[in-house]
Formats: structure tokens, sequence, C-alpha cells
């Protein structure tokens, strides 16, 4: 028992990792997380509420094009925006401004579109059943924020 | 020697792992197998990042858009074997407490995956940062 505690060294174990380094993989965590937790919202969503009228199949259209959103800013860097990378692409900058400003709408305008399904479709009308109406929105807030970090969490610009 | 040794804790937590999702499949209170689907959570959640590590070699940046991409996709993986059996028994298909028990071999099981990478990512000696 004597000096069992002597080991214990507080602050410099080789656990003490440099975040600063790992930031773009807890970038792409955080965004991973975000985005599958709010695509399972609205899987239990819609395996509790299966019908028609409790949840009408439409209503998944937000989420789908919250998806697309997410693929679409995700798939142009930030150097191809800005102008300062090697190789332009097939359609150089200004292509990749209008491909990232059209991602960005199709992003916001599923987050709008699901708080209006939310209160245009449930709360207003006094539905007796919210959460279908709720798990949208969460849904499409998730992917919005996971589309956010994975956008702008990461660096790209580490090398320099 | 360390190897060995390493080899024999992780397969010990994945056996652990495995007990505690065939306890929750299993058990006479819930004898419902739905659970055992989490079974292609478990084969499918490494895929990503070998595919990645075998596609780019990262020897200089630190920014990896591949990479990230792929720890992107596992965290998915993990997320989905985590929600499919709070699914299951939020549609009353299994029950509360086979959700628990499958859950904590979930995180069993992802540990010992994470293990094996931080054992055996690391192949050389100056690779120690692969994660």
């Amino acid at each position: 028992m004597s000096g069992l505690l002597d080991g214990i060294r507080c602050g410099e174990c080789d656990c003490n990792v440099d975040w600063s380094e790992k930031r773009n993989t807890v970038a792409s965590i955080a965004a991973g997380v975000l985005f599958f937790t709010g695509w399972w919202i609205i899987i239990d969503a819609a395996v509790k509420y299966p019908t028609q009228e409790e949840f009408p199949h439409s209503y998944h259209t937000c989420g789908v094009i919250a998806t697309v959103a997410f693929l679409m800013i995700n798939a142009v860097s930030n150097g191809q925006v800005r102008g300062d990378s090697y190789s332009e692409g097939c359609m150089g900058q200004t292509g990749s401004r209008v491909w990232l400003f059209i991602g960005f709408m199709l992003s916001f305008g599923s987050l709008i579109a699901s708080m209006w399904i939310l209160f245009g479709g449930f709360v207003v009308p006094k539905n007796p059943i919210v959460y279908p109406g709720i798990a949208i929105f969460f849904q499409n807030a998730f992917i919005f924020f996971a589309a956010l970090v994975f956008k702008f969490g990461r660096t790209e610009d580490l090398w320099q | 020697m360390a190897g060995i040794k390493a080899l024999i804790t992780l397969s010990f937590g994945g056996a652990i792992g495995l007990m505690f999702l065939m306890l929750g499949c299993a058990l006479p209170v819930y004898d419902k197998y739905w659970p055992l689907f989490l079974l292609f959570f478990y084969i499918l959640s490494p895929l990503p990042y070998c595919i990645s590590r075998r596609v780019v070699d990262d020897t200089d940046s630190a920014s990896n858009a591949c990479k990230e991409l792929a720890i992107f996709l596992t965290t998915g993986i993990i997320i989905s074997a985590f929600g499919l059996p709070i699914v299951f028994a939020r549609a009353e298909v299994i029950a509360w407490g086979a959700c628990a028990l499958v859950s904590t071999g979930n995180i069993v099981i992802f540990a010992t995956i994470l293990g094996f990478f931080l054992v055996f990512g690391s192949n050389d000696d100056f690779s120690w940062q692969q994660w």
C-alpha cells in the first residue's frame, strides 16, 4: 500500500494530446455525429408514425434536400472559392462560387421549410401528434449544423 | 511480446462486447434477435478508414480531405449502431433493457476496434500519430 499513488503525474501523461493538430479530426467527428443523429431522429419518427395521416410522407423532402445541400457545400473546397488553389476546376472560381451559393441556399431553404412544416403542418392546425414536426425540425437543424461544422470547422491550409 | 498481450486483451474485449450483444438478444426475458443486425455495423465500421489509408499516403499534410471523409463515415456508422437499438426499443420491437445491454456491447466493441487501430495501426515506430 505504501507509495501506491506515487506514480500518478498530473498533466504530463501521454494522453496529453495537442488539440490544435487534431482540429480536422474533431470537426469531422462532430459533423458525423450531428448528421447521422439527424437522420436517426427522422427514422425514429417515421417508425413511430408510419401512416400518411399522422406523418405525411412528402415531409421527408426537406431532409433529403438538406442532405443534397450538405454534399454540395462540402464538395467544394475553400481554396477553390478564394481562387488560391493550384488548379481551377472545369468552371473556375465563378462556377464554384455559384455552386456554393446554390448549396447554401438549399441548406437555408430546407431549414426554413422544416420550421414551416413544424408550425404550418403540426402546431397551428392543433394536430394531436406534434412529434413528427419536431423531428423534422431537429433533423434539418442537425444536418445544417453538420454542414457548417464540416465546412468551416476544418482548416485546409495547415501546411502553409 | 507486447503485440501478443495487446492481441489477447483486445480479443477479450471483443468477446465481452459480443457477450453483451448476445445477452441483449438471447436472455429469456427479451428473446428477440433483431439486434444482431448490428453485426453489419461492426464489420463496416473499420472499412472507410482502411480504404482511405490505402488510397492516400498520409506522409506530409495534416489536412487530408479523404481521411476526414473516412472519419465522418466511420462516425456515422458508429452513430447508426447506437441509433438502431434505440429505434427498435422505441418501436417496441425489443425491450429497453435489451437496448441498454446492446448499447453497452456497442461501447465495448467500438472501443476494441479503436484499440486495434491504436495498437496495430502504427506498424512502425515513427508513425505513431495515425489518428
